[in-house]
């Protein structure tokens, strides 16, 4: 029985530009990397292995934390390194075709989108900044002193440390949406992302910013500057500073087949 | 589907303490919704001084014995927990 | 004084730097999102996000010590 067809596994989208091809860069599958054009946009592409990276395969692996780290990381260096040289529209992680041609099918249709899109995100790059509040074991809980106490003298101390804590979340999360308004003013364009899973972060203080950023490339010194002042101004917070990143939260395109 | 990374830990020992995390997290809440049902009654100002010492000394107890308990099953008060996904945890994070 | 964490600042953090779960944020939810002809829907990949949670609490399980949630940082 012959093997099946290797898939095609699309990593971004680019205006079309006589390119040297990513050399240096392999795919989620080790494969080398290819272009598919057509028209003035082209798809920054790679054969995958049907099986591992099918229908199937695919949902195994994105099951798996492990496969899917690894698989996530190699479309990220794959899109990072044509952003880091041309306008890139990433794709979705898990874009795949059957053949080359339904890839250049699929450009020509929704040229217009893509167009849009790569509009949008040329001489720009995205910056996520987060946000935390305290740690838990920063506010009080439960019982603070072992020391024998009235009932009532009790329940003041609980109300007294309930009282704090909502006031801290008050101010936490204000502090968070005056820092999004003040850094959004400053960008291009900003996305919101949930809140990370701190059982997947590892992280367990609340996190009340999750947001990107779409900043022109002129404007990433001073930005960074704006995000570093807004933290010293903001103490109930730490802040966090992540870029660049491609513009994976602004190359949005949703298109049906 | 997938196996997990590590084997679940089913012996004696761990179901035992997977169980109690589960009973202590829902007594947990409702030492929570007690407490700030009992504060907000007395903000209300509508409790005798007397009800007031008794509901603190029955909370003050509680609050003890929950730890104790937690200090015989190994668990910190953060493994006081239930992930309901899509809805976040059932006990406040912080 | 609240100091901004400058390690990801001065330099592009690489791919082999950037922590998975900011990754993650990014390639999942975003991106141009055109069907492929290999049908992993969209609700299957947000499935993902469900069946991470129910990795991470077989991993927590088999942990010897509840000394906080084992992250995996992918090398």
């Amino acid at each position: 029985m012959t093997e099946p067809a290797p898939g095609v596994w699309v990593y971004a989208i680019c205006p079309a530009v006589d390119d040297r091809l990513l050399v240096e860069v392999r795919g989620v599958d080790d494969e080398i990397l290819r272009h598919v054009r057509a028209g003035d946009l082209m798809a920054v592409v790679g054969s995958v292995d049907r099986e591992r990276f099918g229908a199937d395969g695919l949902r195994r692996s994105l099951n798996d934390l492990d496969k899917l780290a690894a698989i996530a990381r190699a479309h990220h260096a794959v899109v990072e390194a044509a952003a880091r040289v041309r306008p890139t529209a990433p794709a979705r992680l898990a874009t795949v075709y059957d053949d080359d041609d339904r890839v250049r099918e699929m450009l020509a249709v929704h040229r217009d989108a893509f167009a849009a899109a790569l509009d949008h995100v040329t001489g720009r790059q995205e910056w996520g900044v987060k946000a935390y509040g305290r740690a838990r074991s920063d506010v009080a809980s439960g019982s603070d002193e072992r020391a024998p106490m009235t009932g009532t003298a009790y329940l003041r101390q609980r109300r007294a440390a309930l009282s704090a804590r909502d006031a801290s979340r008050r101010e936490v999360i204000a502090g968070a949406e005056a820092i999004h308004e003040r850094l959004a003013a400053l960008a291009v364009d900003a996305g919101r992302h949930r809140p990370q899973d701190p059982q997947l972060s590892g992280d367990p203080r609340p996190m009340v910013l999750n947001d990107a950023y779409l900043v022109a490339n002129d404007d990433a010194e001073k930005f960074a500057q704006a995000v570093s002042v807004l933290a010293g101004a903001h103490p109930e917070l730490s802040v966090e500073l992540t870029g660049p990143w491609p513009p994976y939260s602004f190359a949005v395109i949703e298109v049906a087949p | 589907m997938t196996a997990p990374h590590h084997h679940l830990d089913i012996d004696r020992e761990g179901a035992e303490r997977s169980l109690a995390s589960l009973v202590l997290t829902v007594v947990e809440l409702i030492r929570q919704l007690m407490e700030r049902q009992a504060i907000r009654r007395i903000d209300q100002g509508d409790l005798t001084d007397e009800r007031i010492e008794t509901i603190g000394q029955t909370l003050m107890a509680l609050d003890e014995q929950m730890a104790r308990l937690r200090e015989h099953f190994g668990l910190t008060q953060e493994d006081l927990n239930i992930d309901l996904g899509p809805l976040g945890t059932l006990l406040p994070r912080d | 004084m609240t100091d901004l964490d400058r390690t990801d600042r001065a330099t592009p953090t690489t791919h082999e730097q950037v922590s998975i779960v900011d990754l993650l944020d990014r390639l999942l939810d975003t991106g141009v999102v055109i069907t492929g002809d290999v049908t992993l829907s969209i609700a299957d990949v947000d499935l993902v996000h469900v069946n991470l949670n129910a990795i991470i609490a077989s991993v927590r399980a088999g942990a010897p010590s509840p000394d906080g949630p084992p992250v995996r940082e992918a090398s």
